[in-house]
Order: structure tokens, then C-alpha cells, then sequence
């Protein structure tokens, strides 16, 4: 078998790759920010055991934890706008479902792994040990005062690695978009592949793309880790 | 000049306490004068930590009354009515339970200008004057992991002090140090209590406690045994437990 990536300049097909790429990265970073958003109140709400809201937030992370991703984006796209969520545009006058198709997978990415975040932040703030919180709270620290300016940060630092994984399992789970007809990486892949029937080599380089973007950002993370590590606390000398 | 005339700073009032099914706090009373200090000494678990837990609102207690100036401790029962007493009761805590996050500056500086809302240049010029006071000027943009048990205990005073507070509990300081670092702490509290601020120390440092102390309470199983001057208490003790524990200790 031999291997033609002779496709590969054709200004068509390079200009639907690098939006791709654009959109996926564009896609992954709205989510990773809805993620951590969600994380965050989710991880709060559990942490100060706030009634009614404790319960909904474990019955949401359980339903978004326990589906599958590509479940729940189906569900957003396709039941969302048959249910009457849609907006008449003023100027045709057509209806338009209010929830795009990209809208709608970087809110099932933001949902599934908000939910998972939930949980990874929960851990941190366990982690949190009582004896700087009680500093905190003798000092006079509200309880929220003390989540926000001592529990958290150290809490955030503590997951780190756990939300590492998170984040490079959400970009990877952003090629579902193509499913909803969102222009990314995946989408342009398939588009190629219908036009040159080069399916082996084009699944290739999208792998390749994948391992590289998903790379970059662990690095990053790292960095970022190492960063904000708290000097001399803990084990993690990185 | 304060005179024992005047009303004590804090007056505990037949306290009560338990977690559980375990009382630790059998009707405690005690009084602390302004500008005094007042070391709790007594076997683990006697109810030594609770007693000045329940002192700035930490451990609510079940029953009895805890003044301290103006306020009843045991009626704040909410954060925000908490803050005022925070602001005049300030902890010392054995393991120090500084914010690892944070520099050795921003640890003195944070509650009083997150807390208490006061400038941040004011609260800074303070906070030098007191790292200078427990002999830590450079250690500014240090984290606590990178000091020493006794460095990271004498920041721990210092951001109590920077609450310019009224009263300071002392929660066995120096129970987690190594013994050079003991003293470096003790002289910095020695100090303090020289200059007059009011201390309430929980400690088994007994020749430290002799020699500070204006008054000694000695605790056992959740009550008040003796207390006195500690030159009575401690070269004269009269209760059996008290005596069977300082020959323990001694």
C-alpha cells in the first residue's frame, strides 16, 4: 500500500483544515472555560452542603457523568430546538434553532466536563487542610471569604493534574462537533475524505494533529502547574 | 495604668461544652485582666484548646456566658458578627496554619485588608514593623514551606499582631517545634507580654508558664481544679491531681 498525500496542496482542502483546527481550539477553549465555570459553582454548592442546590448539583453531575457526551449533544441539538427553542430571525424571518450547532457542543462539552470537573475540584478542596482553613476563620474569614481567598487557591492547585486530563479529554471529545455539522478538525477531515477517497492517509494526519494539539496543551498545563505550585509545600517538587 | 478594679477583658461564666456524648467543658469559669496573661495548663485532652476555641467563637459552646470587652461571645452567631471579635481576639495556633499559598507579606497583610478593609500601604508599613519585632525582616517574599517550624510560628504571631488585637490566644505553640526553635518563639511572646498585650497561653512549657504567667489555671477532665499565682500553683500545689501532675511534668 502506498501512502498519497499529494491532497494535501490543495489550497481547498488546506483552508478547511486550518479553520478546522481554528474551530476546534476556538470550540475546546469556550468549553474548557464553561468547564471550569461550572466546576467551580458546582464544586461550591457541594462544598458548603447548600440546600436544594447540593441535590441538583449531584443529580446533574450524575446525569452528565453517566451519558454519553454524544448522547447529550444530540439531545441539545436536536430535542432543544424541537421543543420550541428557537429565535425567528428579524430580517428573513426564518426560524433558527436558538442553539447552534457549535453553541450546542461547547455547552455539552462545558456540561460533561463541568460535571466531571465538579468532582476533580471537590477533591482539591478536600485536600484543603482544616488547619489553614481554621487560620482563615480566626482571623475573621466568612466562610465564602475563606473558599474564595483560601480554599480555592490551593484547592485549584491540588487538582491540577486531574484537570490536566480533563481539559485534553474535553478537546478530544470536541471531534463529536462534526456530528452537528460544526466546521472543526474532524468535520473538514470528513469532507476531504468524501472528495479524494484517501481515507487512511487523511485519518492520519488528523491523528497526528490530535496527538499535537493535545501535547501542546499539556505542556502548557505543566507550565502552568509548575507556575503556581506553592514553593516547599506538599511532595510535587516538578 | 490598668487596676484590678476594673471589670476583667474576659470573664467565662460555668461554660459547658460537649462534642458528642463527651462533655469536655464541665462549667468552666475563668477571667483574664487587661494586660494580662494567664497560662491553661493540664493533661491532653483536659479541655485546655477548647477553652480558648470557644474564647474567639471558634467552638460554639452549649451553655454558660463568655465575655470578652464588649461582646458575648456565645450571641454572635453568625460570620459577619463574628469579625469585630476576630479583630480583638486573635489565635496562635500549634501548627502554625498559615496560608502555604501566600508570601510571608501578604499572610500579614491579607485579613486585615480582605477582613477589616483597612489601606494596604498602612497595613503594610505595619506588617514590616512586626516582621521586624519577631526578627524576620527578609523573609518578606518567602513562602512558609521555605521556613523553618519556629520561623513559620513567629509569621504566625506577627499576622495575629497585624489584627492589632486586644488579646492573644496562644494554642500550644510550641508543641510542634523542635526544642533550639522553641525558645526563638517563646522570647518573641515573652516580649509581648512584656509589653503589656494580653495573653491567654495554652502550653507545657511549665518554666516558661512560671515565669510569664500572672495567673495559672490548671485543667483536668474538663474542669478547673486550681488556679492561682504561679508561684503558689507551682511550688505549692494543694490539689492531689494537680501535684500528681506537675510531678509528671516537672
Amino acid at each position: 500500500m502506498t501512502l498519497d498525500f499529494s491532497w494535501l496542496g490543495d489550497p481547498l482542502y488546506q483552508q478547511w483544515l486550518i479553520t478546522g483546527i481554528g474551530t476546534t481550539l476556538l470550540m475546546s477553549l469556550l468549553g474548557i472555560l464553561l468547564m471550569l465555570a461550572i466546576g467551580i459553582v458546582g464544586a461550591l454548592f457541594l462544598h458548603f452542603r447548600i440546600p436544594v442546590l447540593e441535590t441538583i448539583t449531584t443529580v446533574l453531575v450524575e446525569l452528565f457523568r453517566n451519558t454519553p457526551p454524544l448522547v447529550q449533544l444530540f439531545f441539545l441539538y436536536f430535542m432543544l430546538s424541537s421543543v420550541g427553542l428557537s429565535l425567528t430571525d428579524p430580517v428573513t424571518g426564518r426560524t433558527v434553532p436558538l442553539f447552534s450547532g457549535f453553541t450546542c457542543a461547547v455547552l455539552s462539552l462545558g456540561l460533561y466536563n463541568g460535571a466531571l470537573a465538579v468532582e476533580i475540584i471537590r477533591s482539591g478542596l478536600i485536600g484543603v487542610p482544616s488547619q489553614t482553613v481554621e487560620g482563615a476563620r480566626s482571623l475573621g474569614y466568612t466562610r465564602f471569604q475563606t473558599f474564595r481567598h483560601v480554599e480555592l487557591p490551593i484547592g485549584l492547585r491540588l487538582c491540577m493534574p486531574a484537570m490536566t486530563n480533563n481539559v485534553v479529554s474535553l478537546i478530544k471529545t470536541s471531534s463529536q462537533a462534526a456530528l452537528v455539522a460544526v466546521a472543526d478538525i474532524m468535520y473538514g477531515a470528513t469532507q476531504i475524505m468524501v472528495e479524494t477517497f484517501r481515507n487512511m492517509e487523511v485519518m492520519l494526519l488528523i491523528w497526528a494533529l490530535y496527538v499535537v494539539i493535545a501535547s501542546l496543551v499539556v505542556v502548557l498545563m505543566r507550565r502552568l502547574t509548575s507556575m503556581i505550585r506553592i514553593p516547599g509545600y506538599g511532595v510535587d517538587q516538578a | 495604668m490598668t487596676t484590678s478594679q476594673t471589670s476583667p477583658l474576659i470573664e467565662m461564666r460555668n461554660v459547658r461544652k460537649s462534642f458528642g456524648l463527651f462533655e469536655v467543658l464541665k462549667g468552666i469559669s475563668l477571667s483574664v485582666n487587661d494586660g494580662g496573661v494567664v497560662c491553661i495548663i493540664g493533661p491532653s485532652g483536659s479541655g485546655k484548646s477548647t477553652i480558648l476555641r470557644c474564647i474567639n467563637g471558634l467552638t460554639p459552646i452549649d451553655s454558660g456566658t463568655i465575655r470578652v470587652g464588649d461582646f458575648s461571645v456565645e450571641s454572635l452567631r453568625s460570620d459577619k458578627k463574628l469579625i469585630p471579635l476576630r479583630h480583638e481576639v486573635a489565635m496562635v495556633f500549634q501548627q502554625y496554619n498559615l496560608f502555604p499559598h501566600r508570601t510571608v507579606m501578604q499572610n500579614l497583610m491579607m485579613a486585615p485588608v480582605q477582613v477589616l478593609r483597612q489601606n494596604a500601604d498602612e497595613v503594610r508599613d505595619r506588617a514590616e514593623k512586626l516582621l521586624a519585632k519577631v526578627r524576620l525582616t527578609g523573609k518578606e517574599s518567602a513562602y512558609p514551606g521555605e521556613l523553618s517550624g519556629g520561623q513559620q510560628q513567629r509569621v504566625a504571631i506577627a499576622r495575629a499582631l497585624a489584627m492589632e488585637p486586644r488579646v492573644i490566644l496562644f494554642d500550644e505553640i510550641t508543641a510542634a517545634l523542635d526544642p533550639e526553635m522553641v525558645s526563638e518563639v517563646l522570647s518573641v511572646v515573652r516580649d509581648l507580654a512584656a509589653e503589656g498585650m494580653t495573653c491567654v497561653l495554652v502550653t507545657h512549657e511549665m518554666r516558661f508558664a512560671e515565669e510569664v504567667a500572672d495567673e495559672v489555671f490548671f485543667t483536668d477532665r474538663g474542669v478547673i481544679v486550681e488556679h492561682g499565682p504561679p508561684s503558689t500553683l507551682f511550688k505549692s500545689p494543694s490539689d492531689p491531681r494537680l501535684k500528681d501532675f506537675l510531678d509528671k511534668v516537672l
